[in-house]
């Protein structure tokens, strides 16, 4: 008996090859795997409808500024909101927001960050709109230039695809928007955005390790660690949302969503209204006399990391 | 012809594990399990008392140890089973028993469950993890890639049911499909970054046979250091009780593992060597690779203990030093997951983006803290503990069947 032999002695075991019938029906398994594998890959890369509502019912008539007559001289805020309002008058799939910013005008101040982070509630680690300062020249002969960086609501958005459980999305406005009762908090999405749009929130709390101070209050006058402003709920996607207690949006992947709750109530997005420079404009694209739509045609515009293809809707005057 | 192919490989039969080997081995893995349990259980703690707070992953470099550990795993069991049931369908001697397959099966399962332990420790949700099953997006590869361990798992079990049977006409047939499903899905785990356009580092179309090739080499060393030192279990005196057979089935993963190794290194050289002749987009993260802080995981753990120490072991004649290579493929092999994973996310595409808005979480640097490694010694001892308890029902079973 040779060695071979020795591995099946006393004992049922594998022999030899497989028979015709095991190999028919190996075959079959096979390729049933594979054509199910490749069916679903296929299917799933169908354009599928947003799963926000469309048409009439989006049609918002809103009497903002209706008791302010429009002037020649009006500040360009004034302007983008009636705009705002006249796009808010057309079903949701006509409206194409964009964002410009001019980044000649913009002073690095920082002021659209912190009335962001104040706007959308936002914990330690998470920022929608950072500026990023880049530096040119050897001192003395120094200049900066500031690029503040909300999420580019890209045509083609990386971030989409990759979210397992349909979390995210792009709606018809084009803004991408995040279910944050989906949303799994793999954060794949995260890794995919090339533009570092996406940030965790990890829940931490500006609150944390303050002082409780004394029982009886008299000298907290903050609140310490119980400050109840930490606990405020935002009102992002038109929603309350409450931290405590490991709720979301605390685990989920958070992004800028051009201030879509703002926008239904007819008021600009918070950084925006916030610009001490005025170098950050908001309007759709779909109305050609708009503000973003005249800046945009009529200026030299770029976007950030064309070369990626996502498309973005931030354009920059340079 | 495969008992010259083993008899070259040594010059006499090693002494199977089963005649003492596990008397020396047995009190070692209790202890090496009990120190893992009792230290997880602390990181266990910090986890569920403080969430992702005392984690050492951000919003910029989003994935950590962790996600390493769970590729690492996913790997070792679509490998470990891949080389068993291919050695089972061609019938090669030291795995055409169903006792070397339950074997393999039951080790996939220890890779599978801590390797999903680590990804649903690491979601921002855990409570929602059933999502990915129950309202997948295939779009996504991690939904995919999800599907498809399960459907390997569903398949694996089957096969490990049916192995119990006389009747083995579906046998083969289901190892077939599932030699597939664990060819894939490591394939999909090189996908699952490959497709991140956002990371030049990850943007290769090498990546998914290089997790492939990861996945088959650290499933084969797993096998040779399981078999090495515990073995197959089976009645009649089967399998690894019988010098023969045993040292069959070492030289045959002896073998894989240095097909491997070598698969592995030439892919991992080309990939590099693009890279170090054309400085462009991933040059940052190769630099990170070579040259970083953490220069040693490459050059010492991953091409060092992981790569030429083994390959070296593994050329000698000895079994024994076949085990220990096992041993050093099988864990060291994680610094590949890491040396994908980390540089990958730490380079960003927007210069000055981390400065723009600071925070720890805002950082493209990444250290693993203490909590994240003690609940990685969790998951060693939860992987133990699967296989011990898979062994033990496979061992009563198959004593039941005869």
């Amino acid at each position: 008996m040779n060695q071979a032999n020795t591995d099946d002695a006393g004992v049922r075991g594998s022999n030899g090859c497989m028979t015709r019938r095991e190999a028919v029906r190996a075959g079959a398994l096979v390729g049933a795997g594979l054509a199910v594998a490749g069916g679903t890959a296929v299917l799933a890369r169908r354009a599928k409808a947003p799963p926000d509502p469309s048409g009439p019912g989006t049609i918002r008539s809103l009497p903002v500024l209706n008791n302010v007559p429009p002037r020649a001289d009006e500040d360009v805020l004034l302007r983008m909101q009636r705009e705002l309002v006249k796009a808010m008058a057309k079903p949701v799939e006509q409206r194409r927001w964009i964002m410009v910013i001019d980044t000649r005008k913009c002073v690095g101040c920082h002021a659209c960050t912190i009335a962001c982070v104040a706007e959308n509630h936002l914990p330690p680690g998470v920022v929608y709109r950072p500026v990023v300062t880049e530096e040119f020249g050897e001192f003395p002969n120094v200049q900066l230039r500031f690029t503040p960086r909300p999420c580019m609501q890209c045509d083609s958005p990386p971030c989409v695809p990759v979210c397992p459980v349909n979390a995210t999305w792009k709606r018809a406005d084009g803004i991408v928007a995040i279910d944050y009762d989906k949303c799994i908090g793999c954060r794949y999405c995260i890794a995919a955005c090339p533009y570092g749009a996406r940030t965790s929130d990890f829940g931490e709390r500006y609150t944390d390790g303050a002082a409780e101070g004394c029982p009886d209050g008299d000298d907290s006058p903050l609140f310490g660690a119980n400050a109840p402003w930490a606990d405020r709920p935002s009102n992002e996607y038109g929603k309350a949302w409450r931290r405590d207690g490991h709720q979301s949006p605390t685990g989920n992947a958070r992004k800028c969503h051009f201030c879509l709750h703002r926008l239904e109530a007819g008021q600009l997005p918070q950084c925006a209204t916030t610009c001490i420079g005025r170098a950050t404009y908001f309007g759709d694209a779909n109305d050609p006399d708009s503000l973003v739509t005249e800046l945009v045609t009529k200026h030299n515009v770029q976007t950030l990391l064309p070369h990626k293809g996502t498309k973005p809707r931030v354009f920059y005057i340079v | 012809m495969t008992t010259l192919s083993t008899s070259q490989a040594t010059r006499t039969p090693m002494a199977a594990p089963a005649a003492h080997g596990k008397r020396i081995w047995t009190p070692a893995l209790w202890l090496v399990w009990a120190v893992c349990l009792g230290l997880g259980a602390i990181g266990m703690y910090q986890r569920i008392a403080h969430g992702h707070l005392p984690a050492g992953y951000g919003s910029y470099v989003p994935w950590g140890l962790w996600i390493a550990i769970y590729f690492h795993g996913v790997g070792i069991a679509g490998g470990a089973f891949a080389v068993a049931a291919a050695g089972y369908i061609l019938a090669l001697p030291g795995f055409r028993h169903p006792a070397a397959l339950r074997a393999a099966i039951v080790l996939a399962f220890a890779a599978v469950v801590p390797a999903f332990m680590a990804v649903w420790l690491d979601l921002g949700h855990m409570e929602r993890a059933s999502r990915i099953l129950t309202a997948p997006a295939f779009t996504s590869m991690m939904a995919f890639n999800a599907w498809m361990y399960n459907a390997f798992l569903a398949v694996a079990a089957v096969c490990w049911v049916i192995s119990y049977r006389r009747d083995t006409g579906w046998l083969k047939p289901l190892l077939c499909l599932g030699v597939l499903l664990a060819l894939m899905f490591p394939s999909q785990s090189g996908a699952f970054f490959g497709v991140v356009d956002a990371k030049p580092y990850w943007h290769s179309p090498l990546l998914p046979i290089m997790f492939l090739a990861s996945a088959i080499t650290a499933g084969a060393a797993m096998l040779l250091l399981i078999r090495g030192i515990i073995g197959v279990d089976s009645p009649a005196g089967y399998g690894d009780a019988d010098p023969v057979i045993f040292t069959a089935a070492m030289a045959r993963l002896r073998s894989i593992v240095l097909a491997g190794l070598v698969a592995y290194f030439l892919l991992e050289f080309a990939e590099f060597s693009i890279v170090l002749w054309n400085t462009q987009t991933h040059a940052p993260a190769l630099d990170l690779v070579l040259f970083g802080p953490y220069w040693w995981v490459f050059w010492i753990v991953h091409l060092g203990v992981g790569g030429l120490l083994p390959f070296a072991l593994l050329l000698t004649r000895r079994p024994g030093a076949w085990i220990v290579a096992g041993f050093l493929v099988a864990v060291a092999f994680i610094s590949a997951r890491l040396n994908v994973l980390v540089p990958g996310q730490a380079i960003g595409e927007i210069r000055g983006l981390q400065e723009a808005f600071q925070h720890p979480r805002l950082n493209y640097t990444y250290h693993a803290t203490a909590m994240e490694y003690l609940v990685a010694l969790f998951l060693v001892a939860v992987g133990m503990a699967v296989y011990f308890v898979g062994r033990r029902i496979s061992k009563a079973l198959a004593a039941r069947a005869a």
